[in-house]
C-alpha cells in the first residue's frame, strides 16, 4: 500500500469537471483508490463520482490519498499528477 | 379530467410574460420534468436476478442515450457545456449507486424501479446535508441520472424526440438537459409554467426565432399534449382549446407577414444597413450567446455582432474557461463578424456563478457583486479574458464592452488593466490585435453621467433589459411585479435619448442592444430617438428591417417627441397604439402594438 498527502489547489475545488476527470483517471488502474480528508469526517473510494463530490472538498483541502493493488506505484504517480496540475485550470 | 376530454373543451387564457415575439397555432407536447411516481412490488425470490438483468440492462439504455445527449449538446450548446454530461454519465456507472440498487433489490426482494428511488433519495439527503453550495446542488444531478434510469426501466425511449411539425413545447420549465434532447430546432413555440426574461427558456426561443410566452403558472398541469393551443407572444397570451373564432382570428394574423414567426427566409438575404423611406441608415446587428446562433448571423444578413455575451462560455456553475478556451471562441466570433466587428461584453454574472470560491449568497444580487465589480475584483479574471480578447483581435474586428458601469473609476481601472496585459501580450511576443473599449450604459448614474463616460470610452452600449430594471427598480425575473417592467416608461425613454445624446456629442458610437431593439415597434421609437445602431437576436432582423425601411424617420422622431411628452407609461402606449396604427396600419397589425392595459 502507498499512502501520499494531496492538496486541493484549483479554484473550485474538486466539483463536477474535476471529480469526473479523477474518477475517469482512477478506473484506468486495478489497485484500490481511497481519499480521506485530514479531518476524518469523510472518506471516498476514487472511483465513484457520487463518493468523491460527497467529500466536498474546497480550495486548500487536504486528502490522504491510498491505494493498494499491483498497479498501486502508477495509480498514485497519475492520481498526484492531476491534484498537482489543479485538474488543468490553473490558470483561472 | 376525462369529462373534460369527452366534451367540447372550453376556451382558457392565460396571460404570461412574451420573452420572444410572434404567434403560432399549433398541438401542444408535453414536456415534463417534474418526478416519476414509483411504486413498490415485492418480488418472488426466483424473479430477483431477472430483475437485476433488467435494471444492468436499462443502465446500458441510459448510458446510450447519454451519450447521445451529450453529442448533440455539444454541437448545440459547444462542449464546455457538455461535460455535465459526463458526470452524468458516471454517476450511471458509480458503483456505489450500482451496488446499493442491486442490494436493495436481493436483500428487500422488490422491484428495480423502488430500489433504484430508494438508493437516489438516501444519496440526496446525504447531499442535502453538504454545507457547499455548489456541491449541494449536485443534487439535481442525482435527479437527473434517476429519473433517466426509471425512463430507461419503463422500456424507454425519452419521451420527447420527434416533433410533429405544429408542437408547441408545454412544460413546467425548460431545462438544458430536456433541450439538449429536444428535436428543439423543430418547435414552433414554448410556453412554460416558470421564467422570466433572461431564463434558459427566454433564451433559446429568441435564439430560435419562436415565439414562447413564460409565466403561466399551472398551463402544464392543464394542457395534454395533443391538444390545441395558441401561443401570442405579441400579448403575451396563451390560449388553450381555442374556439374555431379564435383560430380563424389567429389564423388571419399569422398570415400577415409583420407577425409570422419564424420570418420566411429566401435566398436573397439583404445586408447593409436599413434605410428609412427618407434616407436615414440604421446598422442591423445581431446579439450572440449560443454557438447555435452562429449560422443566423450571415443568414439574416446581420451587420456583425453588436453584442456577445461571453458569459455563456461559463458552464452552469462550472469552472472559469482558460484563457486558450476563451481564446478560441473570440477568434471563432471574430472570424464569423469579420470586419463588421463583433462587441464582447466581458462576463455579465455575479458571483453566485462561480459556485464555492466566491459564493456567499447575496440578499440583492442584481445590485451586488457582478459584471464589471466581480471582473475588477476578481483581477484575474478580467486579465485572462482580456489577453484572450487582444490576442483574438489579430484575427479579426474585436472591441471589449464593459458591463454595469456606474462610475468612470470602472472604466479607467479596466482600461488600466487591459493595457498592461497588451503590454505583456507584446513582451511576450504574441500577436494582439487592436481593440477599442466601450461602457454598457445600463445603470441610472451611468445614464446621468453619460456626457463624462463618454469622453473616456470609444463607444456606448445601451443595454435597455438592465436599464428598465435598474431605472424602475423592477426585478425583471420577477412575475409578480412584470406589470411594473414598462420598456415605453417615460423615463426610460428620456434616458435612452440622454445617452445617445451624449454619444453623438462626443462622436463616438452607441448600439443600443436590449430586447427593445429586436421588438418592431419599440426599434421605430429607438430609432425616432436618434439611435442609429440596433443589435437584436439575428431572426429579428429581418422583421425590424422591414418596419425601418417603412417609415419615415422624420415620422419616428415626431412620435418620439410626443412620447418623450408622456406623462406616465400608459400614455406613451395608447399614443404608439393610436399613432402606429393611424401612420402605418400595414406595418403594425394591432396584435403587434403593446396591449392596452385596461380591463385585465
Amino acid at each position: 500500500m502507498v499512502e501520499r498527502w494531496v492538496t486541493i489547489t484549483n479554484r473550485l475545488g474538486l466539483h463536477a469537471r474535476a471529480a469526473a476527470l479523477l474518477v475517469r483517471t482512477a478506473s484506468a488502474y486495478q489497485s484500490a483508490l481511497r481519499l480521506e480528508r485530514e479531518d476524518r469526517t469523510a472518506s471516498a473510494d476514487a472511483k465513484s463520482i457520487l463518493s468523491v463530490l460527497m467529500l466536498s472538498a474546497a480550495r486548500g483541502t487536504k486528502l490522504l490519498a491510498t491505494a493498494e493493488g499491483a498497479d498501486e506505484a502508477e495509480a498514485m504517480a497519475a492520481l498526484c499528477g492531476l491534484f498537482a496540475s489543479g485538474f488543468g485550470e490553473k490558470e483561472s | 379530467m376525462s369529462r373534460r376530454r369527452n366534451t367540447q373543451s372550453r376556451e382558457e387564457r392565460w396571460r404570461g410574460r412574451a420573452v420572444s415575439e410572434g404567434v403560432v397555432v399549433g398541438r401542444v407536447l408535453r414536456v415534463f420534468s417534474g418526478a416519476r411516481q414509483v411504486y413498490r412490488a415485492t418480488l418472488d425470490e426466483a424473479d430477483i436476478e431477472r430483475e437485476t438483468r433488467r435494471f444492468r440492462a436499462a443502465i446500458r439504455l441510459a448510458r446510450r442515450q447519454l451519450l447521445a445527449v451529450k453529442a448533440r449538446a455539444e454541437k448545440k450548446l459547444g462542449a464546455e457545456h457538455a461535460y455535465i454530461f459526463d458526470a452524468h454519465l458516471l454517476m450511471l456507472e458509480d458503483r456505489k449507486l450500482l451496488g446499493d440498487v442491486e442490494t436493495f433489490i436481493r436483500e428487500e426482494r422488490c422491484n428495480a424501479e423502488w430500489a433504484v428511488k430508494v438508493a437516489a433519495d438516501r444519496l440526496l439527503a446525504v447531499y442535502e446535508e453538504i454545507k457547499d453550495d455548489y456541491l449541494r446542488e449536485r443534487g439535481s444531478d442525482i435527479e437527473d441520472v434517476t429519473q433517466r434510469i426509471l425512463v430507461a426501466l419503463g422500456g424507454g425511449r425519452p419521451h420527447l424526440r420527434q416533433l410533429t411539425e405544429d408542437a408547441v413545447i408545454v412544460a413546467e420549465d425548460l431545462l438544458p438537459s430536456a433541450v439538449a434532447e429536444l428535436d428543439i430546432e423543430h418547435a414552433r413555440a414554448i410556453a412554460t409554467d416558470a421564467g422570466g426574461w433572461t431564463s434558459h427558456t427566454a433564451i433559446i426561443a429568441r435564439g430560435l426565432g419562436i415565439p414562447a410566452v413564460v409565466g403561466l403558472r399551472d398551463l402544464h398541469r392543464r394542457a395534454r399534449t395533443g391538444d390545441r393551443i395558441v401561443v401570442d407572444a405579441q400579448q403575451g397570451v396563451v390560449i388553450l382549446h381555442p374556439s374555431q373564432a379564435t383560430v380563424e382570428q389567429y389564423k388571419s394574423i399569422t398570415s400577415s407577414e409583420a407577425v409570422t414567426a419564424p420570418f420566411p427566409v429566401g435566398q436573397g438575404v439583404r445586408v447593409g444597413p436599413a434605410r428609412t423611406l427618407d434616407g436615414k441608415e440604421i446598422t442591423l446587428r445581431a446579439n450572440v450567446e449560443l454557438p447555435a446562433e452562429y449560422e443566423d448571423v450571415r443568414r439574416f444578413g446581420a451587420h456583425g455582432i453588436g453584442l456577445y455575451r461571453s458569459e455563456f462560455l461559463l458552464s452552469h456553475r462550472g469552472a472559469m474557461p482558460s484563457e486558450e478556451e476563451q481564446l478560441k471562441a473570440y477568434e471563432e466570433v471574430a472570424e464569423l463578424a469579420g470586419e463588421d466587428g463583433a462587441n464582447i461584453r466581458l462576463f455579465d454574472l455575479g458571483g453566485e456563478k462561480f459556485g464555492a470560491a466566491t459564493g456567499d449568497g447575496e440578499r440583492n444580487p442584481a445590485l451586488g457583486l457582478r459584471a464589471i465589480r466581480f471582473s475588477l475584483r476578481q483581477e484575474d479574471v478580467l486579465r485572462t479574458q482580456a489577453r484572450a480578447i487582444l490576442r483574438a483581435a489579430a484575427r479579426g474586428r474585436l472591441d471589449i464592452v464593459l458591463p454595469m458601469i456606474s462610475d468612470l473609476t470602472d472604466v479607467r481601472r479596466a482600461r488600466r488593466i487591459i493595457n498592461e496585459e497588451r503590454a505583456r501580450l507584446e513582451q511576450e511576443g504574441k500577436t494582439v490585435g487592436p481593440v477599442g473599449i466601450g461602457a454598457m450604459i445600463e445603470v441610472p448614474s451611468a445614464v446621468m453621467s453619460a456626457d463624462k463616460v463618454a469622453r473616456e470610452v470609444d463607444f456606448f452600449s445601451l443595454g435597455t433589459n438592465d436599464l428598465v430594471q435598474y431605472l424602475l427598480a423592477v426585478d425583471r425575473a420577477n412575475e409578480e411585479v412584470a406589470d411594473w417592467f414598462r420598456s415605453l416608461h417615460p423615463a426610460v425613454l428620456q434616458s435612452i435619448e440622454r445617452t445617445l445624446d451624449a454619444a453623438r456629442k462626443a462622436f463616438i458610437p452607441a448600439v443600443v442592444c436590449g430586447e427593445m431593439a429586436g421588438t418592431p415597434a419599440y426599434a421605430v421609437i429607438l430609432v425616432g430617438l436618434g439611435a442609429t445602431q440596433l443589435s437584436m437576436a439575428a431572426a429579428s432582423i429581418p422583421r425590424v428591417r422591414r418596419v425601418v425601411e417603412g417609415i419615415k424617420f422624420a415620422d419616428a422622431q415626431q412620435i418620439a417627441r410626443e412620447c418623450l411628452e408622456c406623462e406616465a407609461a400608459d400614455d406613451v402606449e395608447e399614443m404608439v397604439r393610436v399613432r402606429f396604427a393611424e401612420l402605418w396600419p400595414h406595418l403594425f397589425p394591432p396584435k403587434s402594438l403593446p396591449a392596452p392595459r385596461v380591463g385585465e
